[in-house]
């Protein structure tokens, strides 16, 4: 049920990426500014002899063909920008990055989140709660950018407890996951409150605080099964964003992910790279929704995959 | 339920232990330089590469028939020594005898004639084939009017003699052989491994440093060359970070992960005074252009005034970073500048310019645009100046800022009254800087076309006596800046470095060139 559930869903995800794909290339040569537009002009027979070697002296619908054949046979083409490699190479070296710091955000966002959601739900209206409820706006409310520059001044540069930047070993992940995370896990605390306080009105959990049932048990056998699924809904497009990396916190500790191409490759007209970040984003996103429809069936028995 | 907890914390685990398992960060710094550059370079093949970054790790690997001194100079490097015709138009070349590429095999004239045509072939669409253009034939066959590539000007008469045939003299060639695209290339290895043949494993170089690592976008690691015929550098190993953030590079250095970095502007005046900072001038220059077909400024009159209306000293106040106000446009440290040249801050003289041509006050005056591409810096200086044009002509200027791309779209198709460009040297000699205003120069959009301009550039180029070289650009900046005025420069850049007190023998020059293998390590941090 499970497999035929998967075909299906990845049957579905080859037009929605097809369409994606088409819409990226048109509007890509619409924007004005070429490749290789540089403020040091070059002489016109240069210019014409670097387009020809990207087909860019094609005519635009064969430009789109030959992208697409490629595409079909997994090839991204080469990057405009790094000259001899692929974008298959650029991504290749990026995406683990990405990825690994993505998963520890993503790892820090959910079990932050969840603790102080479960703290803030159980002493509901005390101070406590009003605290964290206050420290999780401002969580969000908080650019990363100004976050991740704050522990960089406090837990390096003042107090040298980490590594202000690169990525070598664990220590140098503990302040950018820090940046990456707090947002998600302050958004996961409020949404684990409100999602608790409403679960724990319902009758049977009456009933099985009146059978005599601990809170601890109440809270983990009863309740959090059931208050955990909007924090799964989110968890899928969440994980998808996280994973392929943010622009602002790789620019500033440095770390090589894939994150910046979704500014840089726009701002050099790197044509492939530009198509090539887009669809590993919305293969992501499919994959991440698609992995968050199944987590439902495994976490509610009656939720029934169709 | 506690078993999903369980494995998921297993997995976030095997992360955790997988990122461990890296390379622990610098420990032992003996050794070791350890420096930032801006971005991952594009390409370390030197007939492509055309930005900063990649030349910075380039040149350290390899080098060509000659290198820049500490002035600038162009001296003997693998050629040993070099012979120019009577007629200035054919150089020979002799080269060492005992350069060697880090296989073991010997560097020959072959692999400069390889490299020089290659870098020509229509093929390879390297942008900066250009830079061959003195020699006969050379810009034929890039354009593809010639096919055979043995009618280009370049050929080795045998291992150690390179004979080059220009088409015209032209007396900064040496120059040109000190730059990247120049050096000598392996025929071989290029077939054999294709556009792959700059992976560490494949790369083959013969200068003082090898190429041991290069984790894209991440780190590059040279170990020293102990085949280097000028002798093993001090340095074992050079690191390069790719730290794009200028703030961060600052903490790396401040927190002792870098041994040297380049200042942000917003935090020159809190490192000057310390004993690690260092301030050297920048072979680019920053100017405003008019377009010389668009009222008001197809009058010469309204852009002397414009020009003379602005006290360039308020930009280093308002940019902090050392620049050079300019009035003139062959920059400081490079051959026939001279700061005496140019239209002085003369604001009454600016009035007087204007009302002569029909614009008392700026009254009657068409609306005025100034365009530049969206940067904090572009904009403080167009703020700036845009300020001193109200107090000091009584003139409104609107600002246009727009993405780098759609700008150079729009300087090409529409260019606008008044716009902002820079530029930087290719090679240190003022040819570099002047030919970019002549009639034919794709980078001149001013439609400003000077005859005698143009025949005056030509002569410098290849006149050898420094004193007549010197008055000829002398003259051409007064055209340039004071007679016709289709720019008006603003400054010229500066560097601005902080270097730990533990690394001797860097030396600064204009060009932001860095030769490491001069450089040690006196003491570990």
């Amino acid at each position: 049920m499970i497999l035929y559930f998967i075909f299906r869903r990845i049957l579905w995800a080859i037009p929605v990426l097809w369409v994606v794909a088409t819409v990226t290339f048109l509007i890509m040569h619409v924007v004005p500014g070429g490749p290789f537009d540089k403020e040091k002009k070059l002489p016109p027979e240069i210019k014409a002899n670097v387009e020809a070697k990207y087909h860019l002296d094609q005519p635009i619908p064969r430009q789109y063909l030959l992208y697409m054949k490629g595409l079909v046979q997994g090839d991204l083409g080469p990057s405009y920008k790094y000259l001899g490699r692929t974008v298959n190479d650029v991504i290749g070296d990026t995406l683990p990055v990405s990825v690994q710091l993505g998963l520890l955000a993503l790892g820090f966002a959910i079990l932050f989140g969840l603790i102080a959601g479960m703290i803030s739900s159980a002493t509901a209206h005390s101070l406590w709660d009003r605290i964290s409820m206050f420290i999780a706006t401002a969580g969000i409310s908080t650019p990363n950018f100004v976050l991740g520059a704050l522990l960089i001044y406090l837990l390096s540069h003042r107090y040298r407890l980490f590594p202000p930047a690169l990525w070598e070993g664990i220590s140098n992940a503990v302040l950018p996951s820090i940046a990456l995370g707090l947002a998600p896990a302050a958004y996961i605390a409020r949404l684990t409150r409100s999602s608790i306080l409403e679960t724990n009105r319902q009758d049977y959990v009456r009933t099985a605080r009146s059978k005599g049932l601990s809170e601890g048990a109440i809270l983990f056998r009863h309740i959090l099964k059931n208050a955990i699924s909007p924090i799964v809904t989110i968890v899928g497009p969440l994980t998808a964003a996280l994973v392929t990396g943010s622009f602002v916190v790789e620019f500033i500790f440095s770390i090589p992910g894939m994150g910046k191409f979704f500014i840089t490759a726009v701002t050099n007209r790197d044509y492939p790279l530009i198509m090539g970040v887009t669809l590993v984003y919305a293969v992501l996103i499919v994959i991440a929704n698609l992995l968050v429809d199944i987590l439902y069936t495994l976490i509610d028995p009656r939720v029934k995959l169709q | 339920m506690k078993r999903w907890i369980f494995l998921s914390g297993l997995f976030f685990l095997s992360i955790v232990l997988f990122l461990e398992k890296r390379p622990a960060g610098e420990l032992d710094t003996k050794s070791v330089f350890r420096m930032n550059i801006t971005s991952e370079p594009p390409t370390l093949d030197w007939s492509l590469a055309t930005d900063n970054v990649s030349i910075r790790v380039i040149e350290n690997l390899m080098e060509g028939l000659a290198e820049y001194d500490d002035q600038l100079r162009p001296q003997p490097a693998i050629a040993a020594r070099w012979d120019l015709s009577p007629d200035g138009r054919r150089y020979l070349f002799h080269l060492r005898e005992d350069v060697f590429w880090s296989d073991g095999k010997r560097v020959t004239a072959h692999d400069f004639e390889y490299s020089w045509k290659r870098l020509l072939d229509p093929k390879t669409a390297s942008e900066y084939a250009y830079f061959l253009y003195d020699i006969r034939n050379a810009a034929e066959y890039n354009s593809g009017e010639i096919k055979n590539a043995d009618q280009v000007g370049v050929k080795a008469l045998d291992e150690t003699t390179l004979q080059v045939d220009l088409k015209k003299p032209a007396v900064y060639f040496p120059s040109i052989t000190t730059f990247t695209a120049t050096f000598p290339l392996r025929r071989d290895l290029i077939e054999q491994y294709g556009d792959r043949w700059t992976e560490p494993a494949h790369l083959i170089t013969c200068g003082p440093f090898r190429l041991k690592e290069w984790r894209h976008e991440y780190r590059l690691i040279l170990k020293a060359n102990d085949r280097y015929y000028g002798g093993r550098p001090a340095l074992d190993q050079i690191r390069f970070y790719v730290v794009e953030e200028e703030t961060t590079a600052l903490t790396l250095y401040e927190t002792g992960y870098l041994d040297r970095v380049a200042l942000p502007p917003v935090a020159i005046p809190r490192y000057r005074n310390r004993p690690d900072y260092l301030h050297a001038p920048f072979l680019r220059g920053y100017y405003y252009g008019f377009n010389t077909e668009k009222p008001p400024f197809n009058d010469v009159r309204v852009r002397q005034a414009f020009s003379m209306a602005i006290d360039r000293n308020e930009i280093p106040r308002i940019l902090n970073g050392g620049e050079i106000p300019a009035t003139s446009w062959i920059p400081e440290g490079m051959f026939g500048h001279n700061p005496k040249i140019g239209l002085g801050f003369n604001p009454a003289k600016a009035r007087a310019l204007l009302a002569e041509a029909g614009y008392p006050g700026g009254a009657g005056l068409p609306a005025v645009r100034l365009a530049f591409n969206t940067d904090p810096t572009n904009r403080l200086i167009a703020e700036n100046i845009q300020a001193q044009w109200k107090r000091n002509l009584g003139v409104t200027v609107d600002l246009d800022n727009m993405e780098w791309k759609v700008y150079l779209k729009r300087l090409k198709e529409d260019t606008p009254q008044i716009f902002r460009l820079g530029w930087g040297a290719d090679y240190p000699d003022p040819d570099n800087f002047m030919n970019l205003f002549t009639g034919s120069s794709g980078n001149n959009y001013t439609r400003w076309k000077n005859a005698d301009y143009d025949r005056l550039i030509s002569e410098a180029a290849s006149e050898p006596n420094e004193l007549k070289r010197r008055a000829l650009y002398d003259e051409t900046q007064r055209i340039l800046t004071e007679s016709a005025v289709p720019i008006m420069p603003l400054f010229f850049a500066a560097q601005n470095l902080l270097i730990k007190p533990s690394i001797q023998g860097l030396k600064v020059n204009a060009m932001d060139i860095l030769h490491l293998k001069q450089v040690r390590r006196v003491s570990s941090e």
